[in-house]
């Protein structure tokens, strides 16, 4: 038989570059109305007074008044209402939906909303802490006395996902249903909202998943706000709408990736690090919604592929009257491998040794404890990874040389990414449920995975195909919709193929056990793996069921006049357990490189006064074919014993290297000790004028 | 309602400048995007407009003995194409935008639209470029640096034109462009420069040098480049702090979401040093 991992064409290649894919902007409904948000104009502050213009015949608008069930948006923490009551907690919150059937008319109308507010100051600076944690490891601060002490802050911003297809929903009514099709990862989350919302029985709500032009985690619990508001003006209406936003308006009100601090105390004894002290800090935005567990998962990052004995780990959600942000491929970890990169980088120079060794000396092995004392249970490649990204790069040549020379740099990163939902999320709050049917001659995979461009349909039909011995044309996998396929959790956390896809295997071979019945369908459910035991509490315990490894090395020069930074090539290794497609792997690397390479020293996104400034395409930069460059690329096998064909987590692992590998080269080119995130050529002005080596 | 009118001939067009009230429209490239509305509405013009892409007498690059005569529709594209063409100039389209967005986008259009970080400012306001306009009432021919009055102000009577862009016939020894934008393709310029020089037997007998992005037009100060003209380039070379430090005056950036106005000065006096220390 075939080995899994050799590459087919994507199923849905056809359908996307003939544009034949339909996305939620390609439906057009029968009297289909318009939704246009009403937002406000201030940060923070109470309404006092709405007046709409007088409305014409068969205009509406929708707002809380019209919220039949819950005024709240059901996401891990509910504190993000459908609409605002009169609060107002951040620039452009919604307020209610104009709805009608000219888009003109309702741009106009829009303009005559007169809104008046009492103001109040809004808070930018980070002091409204709303979430707290902190966890020990070892003996905790008790283990630094006595040792010498190295401390240093870091800082990233802001990142925008950017997706191609902006957030938009079609809602409509079917008999006694609200049915919404939108562009989504998570199809069961924002039906569960609007269930919710509406206080109504699950039976009558439909969430149906069009082609999704792109989501990078910004489709995850963000589709449940716009999703109630548009259910509930459905409900009132009763006609379909169309709720979908302009790129501007995406951009302005979206979540984003958080904002961080992180100060790292390192308490060194004969050249090692025995304690760390971790204080976290990041951006919670208006609303808390994900971020607690994006601290979360940052602060378990917080020795990177390290291990360190003794820890004494906090962290911080800090509400602002800022935009809220969320999910963003990496969840945290991008925050903090920039961090804990740097930070091994910093005090190996501090202590005059080569930080490669220094990071080799402390390199996670098998059967290590992990940060909160459980074990990496899987062989870990890393030494055979870095031996192999330092032999297709020549890196040590290249360190050495560039030492002397100016402007040209270059910089490793090692990272892991944890795959899957957090300790015992699975089971406790995912319950994931897969079936598999068989009718005829066709086998139908019903699951809520959504394929968001990352190939989901493509590897999953491949997998069933494949533990079939069947032909993958005869493999049927339709954009989730849910009324007809089970809970299989949402599209998030790099667990698709290694959760879902595990538990499509275990159904595959009982449906491949069963073939010579003519129509029948297996049902499964996750089981979790014995060995997780994980206390979100204390922090204590098996965070992940397995880790995905990466190593990047980077290239970079530095234009001596213009500061301006030149990716010259990229050489990574990865060991995802095993690639279901090669190709598609390869493309999850690319992409997630140059997404992580651009949050390192390309994309800048910030806010004044809580209104963020990059709000376009032409303001916000994300890198172009001429910004990237040449990327080698290698897969380690390492089967992971639950996942599919030993498959572990793609799709965030990627992202994660880029940042700390390009901020260390430029730190190399310019002999200067970089800080934050992104290295932009202003930043590297200032280090150049008045940075520390 | 917004009436769009579409000549097929230059005459026709001035008629419709003459009689009626409308805005010019040639590669719409900036146009589009300033007049923006949501997705599947029309443009929201504010005004009637008069699309000129089809006037066939406007498409034409030639040139005669002392000048190069760019017609005011041709495309960025056509432009970097035409053997006519000053490489100065090429080398800055080059840079310019994306492929899609050069092959509509027109040199005209990028001085009526007068930008400060207009990149095609900088070498024209170098090159010395005029720019013909005509009406029904006649023609008339204006230096560039003369019809850029401000920011987004241009010298253009309603019922006027831009009918050509006209570059005289320069040799130098040596020309320069710089562009810095914020990624290497499709982006808007934190700041631009561009220096030429002409020497002959080692003596400077022409020098220029402009700023982009740096203030509302384009920074050319040809009182500053004649104190230059006639000394030997090793003289000039020696200089180089104290012309630097001529331009810094000049150099007033702004703060904004692409960059800020310490980089941008820093960064286009760094270009000016580097130009002059390298002149061979």
């Amino acid at each position: 038989m075939k080995d899994i991992s050799i590459s087919i064409n994507k199923v849905d290649n056809e359908d996307k570059c003939s544009g034949k894919a339909k996305y939620v902007a390609d439906y057009k409904l029968e009297g289909m109305l318009y939704a246009f948000t009403v937002r406000s104009q201030i940060a923070k502050g109470e309404i006092l007074k709405i007046e709409y213009p007088e409305l014409p015949n068969g205009y509406y608008v929708v707002d809380y008044k019209d919220v039949p069930g819950k005024n709240i948006v059901k996401v891990i923490y509910e504190d993000m209402p459908v609409f605002t009551t009169g609060k107002i907690t951040y620039l452009y919150e919604p307020i209610s939906l104009i709805i009608g059937p000219e888009k003109q008319v309702l741009n106009d109308l829009l303009k005559q909303v007169k809104i008046t507010y009492k103001e109040e100051e809004p808070v930018f600076e980070w002091t409204d802490s709303v979430v707290h944690y902190h966890f020990d490891k070892g003996l905790g601060e008790k283990a630094f006395q006595g040792l010498e002490k190295v401390e240093y802050d870091y800082k990233t911003s802001y990142q925008e996902q950017a997706y191609i297809e902006t957030q938009g929903f079609i809602g409509y009514p079917e008999k006694d249903k609200v049915t919404l099709l939108g562009s989504i990862q998570c199809p069961y989350y924002v039906k569960n909202a609007v269930v919710q919302a509406l206080g109504e029985k699950e039976d009558n709500v439909r969430v149906i998943q069009a082609t999704v032009g792109g989501a990078f985690g910004g489709k995850e619990e963000y589709p449940s706000l716009i999703g109630c508001q548009l259910a509930v003006a459905v409900k009132k209406i009763k006609k379909p709408i169309q709720l979908i936003f302009e790129r501007e308006e995406d951009m302005l009100v979206t979540t984003k990736r958080h904002p961080s601090r992180v100060h790292f105390e390192g308490y060194v004894l004969d050249n090692k690090i025995h304690g760390l002290k971790a204080v976290v800090g990041i951006d919670g935005g208006a609303n808390i919604g994900l971020s607690g567990v994006v601290l979360s998962r940052a602060l378990i990052a917080c020795t990177g592929a390290y291990k360190i004995d003794n820890l004494d780990i906090s962290g911080d959600v800090f509400r602002t009257n800022t935009v809220p942000n969320g999910a963003f491929r990496g969840f945290g970890a991008p925050q903090m491998f920039f961090a804990v990169e740097m930070f091994f980088e910093h005090v190996a120079k501090k202590l005059g040794i080569d930080p490669l060794e220094f990071k080799l000396n402390h390199l996670a092995k098998q059967n290590d404890f992990t940060s909160t004392m459980g074990i990496f249970r899987d062989p870990v490649l890393m030494p055979e990874m870095i031996t192999k990204v330092i032999e297709t790069s020549d890196y040590l040549n290249k360190r050495k040389e560039y030492e002397k020379s100016e402007f040209k740099g270059v910089g490793m990163s090692l990272f892991f990414h944890g795959c899957g939902f957090t300790g015992s999320g699975e089971q406790n709050h995912i319950k994931a449920k897969v079936k598999l049917k068989k009718d005829k001659d066709k086998v139908y995979i019903l699951i809520a995975a959504v394929d968001m461009g990352q190939g989901v349909k493509t590897s999953f039909r491949k997998l069933v195909s494949h533990i079939l011995e069947i032909d993958i044309e005869r493999v049927i996998f339709d954009n989730p919709d849910t009324d007809f396929v089970p809970d299989s959790g949402p599209t998030v956390a790099s667990r698709t193929m290694m959760i879902v896809g595990g538990i499509v295997a275990r159904a595959a071979k009982e449906m491949k056990d069963r073939f010579d019945e003519e129509s029948f369908v297996v049902e499964k459910q996750y089981v979790q793996p014995e060995y997780i035991k994980y206390d979100e509490a204390t922090f204590k315990g098996d965070a992940y069921p397995a880790y995905s490894w990466g190593v990047n090395v980077v290239e970079v020069e530095v234009d001596k006049d213009t500061y301006q930074v030149s990716i010259k090539k990229t050489w990574s290794v990865y060991d995802i357990g095993k690639a279901i497609d090669e190709r598609i792997v390869m493309g999850q690397a690319d992409g997630g490189l140059a997404q992580g390479l651009a949050y390192g020293y390309l994309e800048v996104m910030e806010h004044k006064q809580g209104k963020i400034m990059q709000k376009n395409m032409t303001d916000y930069i994300i890198p172009t074919a001429m910004d990237m460059c040449p990327m080698e690329t290698y897969l380690f096998d390492n089967p992971y014993a639950f996942g599919p064909y030993g498959a572990k987590g793609v799709g965030e692992l990627s992202l994660i290297g880029g940042a700390p590998a390009v901020a260390m080269a430029i730190e190399q080119a310019i002999k200067r000790r970089v800080f934050k995130i992104p290295v932009t050529p202003e930043y590297i002005m200032e280090l150049i004028n008045n940075g520390e080596n | 309602m917004v009436t769009s009118y579409i000549p097929l001939n230059l005459d026709e067009c001035l008629k419709i400048l003459s009689d009626k009230q409308v805005r010019i429209v040639a590669g719409g490239t900036d146009m589009l995007i300033q007049n923006r509305s949501h997705t599947s509405m029309p443009i929201g013009f504010k005004s009637d407009v008069c699309y000129i892409s089809n006037i066939e007498e406007l498409k034409k690059i030639y040139e005669d003995e002392t000048f190069v005569y760019i017609g005011s529709v041709c495309s960025l594209e056509a432009i970097m194409e035409s053997e006519l063409v000053p490489e100065l100039l090429k080398n800055t389209i080059l840079e310019m935008a994306s492929p899609a967005i050069r092959h509509t986008a027109t040199l005209a259009g990028n001085i009526g639209n007068a930008s400060p970080a207009g990149d095609s400012l900088v070498p024209l306001y170098l090159l010395d470029a005029l720019v013909e306009k005509r009406s029904i009432k006649g023609v008339s021919k204006v230096a560039l640096s003369d019809f850029i009055t401000g920011v987004r102000k241009i010298d253009l009577e309603k019922d006027e034109l831009i009918t050509k862009v006209i570059i005289p016939k320069i040799s130098f020894t040596k020309s320069y462009f710089k562009k810095v934008g914020p990624r290497l393709s499709d982006a808007i310029s934190k700041l631009s420069f561009a220096g030429a020089y002409k020497l002959e037997n080692d003596l400077v007998k022409d020098i220029r040098i402009a700023f982009g992005s740096v203030n509302v037009t384009v920074v050319r100060r040809r009182d500053l480049e004649e104190r230059l003209i006639g000394k030997t380039k090793d003289e000039v070379k020696k200089m180089v702090s104290e012309i630097v430090d001529w331009y810094e005056e000049f150099i007033k950036p702004i703060d904004d979401q692409r960059s800020n106005k310490e980089y941008r000065k820093s960064i286009s006096l760094k270009l000016l040093r580097s130009f002059i220390e390298n002149i061979e």
